[in-house]
């Protein structure tokens, strides 16, 4: 027998108990690490290198505000800007399902392939596109959900959409796929196609625009609202990523709560380690002393109680935290959520966070019971009975 | 030849609730090599007590115990605890085992603080149960022996790391007549030539002490030969 033999041997003494304290670190770790994949899901922006190339341009009074056509010459003139294309999220809805809404925009196809280079759509079916003017193409993720499955819509489709925000609803038809963005659930279609149908409307939601270089950003953005400055649509031009993330700060309040929830999965985590080892230590208190008095020394003996503990809260670190991984990994999240969280990532940092956890848990845990057994006198050790 | 243990006016006083209680008062003592002694005396007479001290596992308030020539009470904690496991065995009065170490592994467990390869502390064992007369129980647990061979598997411990003085403390005081002569008769032989180790047993039992060489008798802390 070795000394690790005989730590392995404590550990195992009382099965049914250890198997009860690994399995509640694997639940609170495995609750730890879906948390944290929540909530990183809930506050990242998209992070593709293009979208700190592109602009976004909206009314500075609100997001709901619309913007004069005619901004639309003054802006392709600014030094650094590539293109310019109106965006109107349309909020679209089907009119036999009126809860569900997809993103709808409107846009200038002719720009599209500038404005998302990362978009991959086969030539001819962007040539169908940009000469209908009541074409759309539809991002394979959404014409592969179910809803259109069981709306039987496919490329060579129509279909009516209805709007969540204008008093219109327009007849589409799906011309082709794209694939490659970030969020490949969006159906584009022509700005233009809605200018008619609000009747000569003259106006847009926002401008999108692609700038040439990152450097650019700062000096177009200021450029843009300079030029706008004191007129009676006065514009907010930000980076397309700072767009994205004044959308996401709604989200702060259930940061605090994950947060919140988080902290009270690690404490109650820690009470029961903690708590696991006392017990399994005071049961072996006279063990211990006849330990110590054939020779073994303190550092041995807490030892002993920190490999127990630790090899505890490790066992349940692996299945928790390993477990979500693979969870999440293999398991369909995209479909298991109905399409609200895209990834459900679990990445090697939580993974690093959840290790970090455990082996801090390990060493709390075997605190009390470590200072308990150095601060031990082998006489009374021995006079206490199991 | 100078003894083996060296006592001069041990003294240890508890207080309890105001009252004081001399666990060891002023007791002086020689014990030569190779005895085996009998500490007997009522309840409360402080036989563990010096047992302890001389063990090493607990010390005095004041006086001289040289064990081996070694000043035990002097020696820091830790100091103690190598001193322990290369000078003492010990053998109590029951529960001493680990539960879930078989035979084998319990004898072994002394020897896992020591430089040694896995054959040679094989060896060691086998040697230190066959002297208990326990080689074929070797991969028993505790809980599968009786409280006899228990005591042996103590006893074995306790030789295991061949120290020069053995320390029981009511050895037999949970075992039936049979099993006590059985493990009385072990300790004598250790004792006796040619293993000659020394041997410090407290006991109650007059017919225990029966085996010893010598006996001793301790009244309030004192010792009365
Ligand atoms: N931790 C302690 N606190 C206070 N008094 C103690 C303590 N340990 C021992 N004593 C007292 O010291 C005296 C000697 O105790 P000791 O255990 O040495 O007696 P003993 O002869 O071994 O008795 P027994 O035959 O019952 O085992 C007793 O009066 C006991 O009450
Ligand atoms: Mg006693």
């Amino acid at each position: 027998m070795s000394i690790g033999g005989f730590i392995i041997k404590n550990a195992l003494r009382n099965k049914r108990r250890l198997l009860l304290s690994v399995l509640s670190a694997a639940a609170s770790l495995f609750l730890l690490v879906t948390l944290m994949v929540v909530l990183r899901e809930l506050t990242k922006p998209p992070s593709d290198g293009d979208s700190s190339l592109r602009v976004c341009v909206r009314n500075k009074v609100s997001l709901a505000s619309t913007l004069p056509q005619r901004q639309r010459s003054e802006i392709e003139k600014v030094p650094g800007v590539v293109v310019c294309s109106p965006f109107v999220w349309f909020g679209g809805k089907f009119k036999e399902d009126e809860q569900l809404i997809f993103g709808t925009i409107a846009c200038d196809p002719e720009k599209l392939p500038t404005l998302l280079q990362e978009m991959k759509i086969d030539p001819a079916e962007y040539e169908a596109f940009v000469k209908d003017r009541t074409a759309c193409i539809v991002g394979i993720d959404a014409l592969q959900s179910d809803k259109f499955k069981e709306l039987g819509l496919n490329v060579g489709s129509r279909f009516t959409v209805m709007s969540g925000i204008y008093p219109c609803s327009l007849e589409l038809k799906i011309v082709g796929t794209y694939k490659g963005t970030i969020d490949d659930r969006n159906i584009f279609f022509h700005h233009k196609y809605l200018d008619e149908a609000m009747g000569d409307w003259g106006l847009t939601g926002m401008w999108w625009i692609r700038i040439d270089s990152a450097a650019s950003m700062g000096p177009v953005n200021t450029t843009i609202e300079a030029a706008f400055a004191n007129s009676a649509h006065e514009v907010r031009a930000e980076s397309e990523r700072a767009f994205q993330m004044s959308f996401v700060s709604m989200w702060g309040g259930i940061k605090y709560l994950i947060g919140g929830i988080s902290g009270a999965v690690l404490f109650t985590l820690v009470l029961v380690t903690a708590s696991t080892m006392s017990m399994a230590i005071r049961e072996r208190f006279r063990e211990l002393g006849i330990l110590k008095a054939i020779g073994y020394q303190r550092r041995e003996l807490f030892a002993f109680i920190l490999a127990e503990s630790f090899g505890l809260s490790l066992l349940g670190a692996m299945l928790g935290a390993g477990g979500a991984w693979l969870l999440y990994t293999f398991a369909d999240m995209k479909k298991a959520t109905s399409g609200f969280f895209v990834s459900f990532e679990v990445t090697t940092q939580m993974l690093g966070i959840a290790a970090l956890i455990a082996c801090l848990l390990g060493v709390i845990a075997s605190l009390a019971p470590a200072i308990a057994v150095s601060r031990m006198s082998v006489v009374k050790a021995l006079k206490t009975l199991d | 030849m100078t003894p083996i243990v060296t006592i001069r006016d041990l003294t240890k006083v508890y207080e309890r609730g105001g009252v004081t209680v001399a666990a060891l008062d002023h007791v002086s003592l020689d014990i030569e090599h190779g005895e085996f002694l009998a500490l007997m005396g009522p309840s409360g007479s402080g036989k563990s007590t010096l047992l302890h001290v001389i063990a090493g596992i607990d010390r005095p308030d004041s006086g001289v115990c040289n064990v081996g020539g070694v000043p035990v009470p002097e020696l820091s904690e830790s100091e103690l605890a190598d001193w322990r496991n290369q000078n003492v065995g010990f053998v109590f009065q029951s529960f001493n085992l680990i539960p879930v170490l078989s035979a084998f592994e319990n004898v072994e467990l002394p020897l896992l603080l020591m430089n040694l390869n896995k054959a040679k502390r094989k060896q060691l064992v086998d040697t230190a149960l066959e002297l208990v007369g326990l080689a074929d129980r070797a991969h028993h647990l505790p809980k599968q022996m009786s409280g006899g061979q228990d005591q042996r598997v103590a006893i074995a411990r306790a030789i295991v790391t061949d120290p020069k003085l053995i320390v029981a403390d009511e050895p037999t005081g949970n075992l039936d007549s049979h099993s006590a002569d059985e493990v009385l008769q072990i300790l004598a032989t250790l004792s006796s030539k040619p293993i000659g180790k020394t041997v410090i047993m407290v006991t109650h039992d007059p017919r225990a002490a029966g085996f010893g060489t010598r006996t001793l008798y301790l009244e309030k802390g004192r010792l009365k030969e």
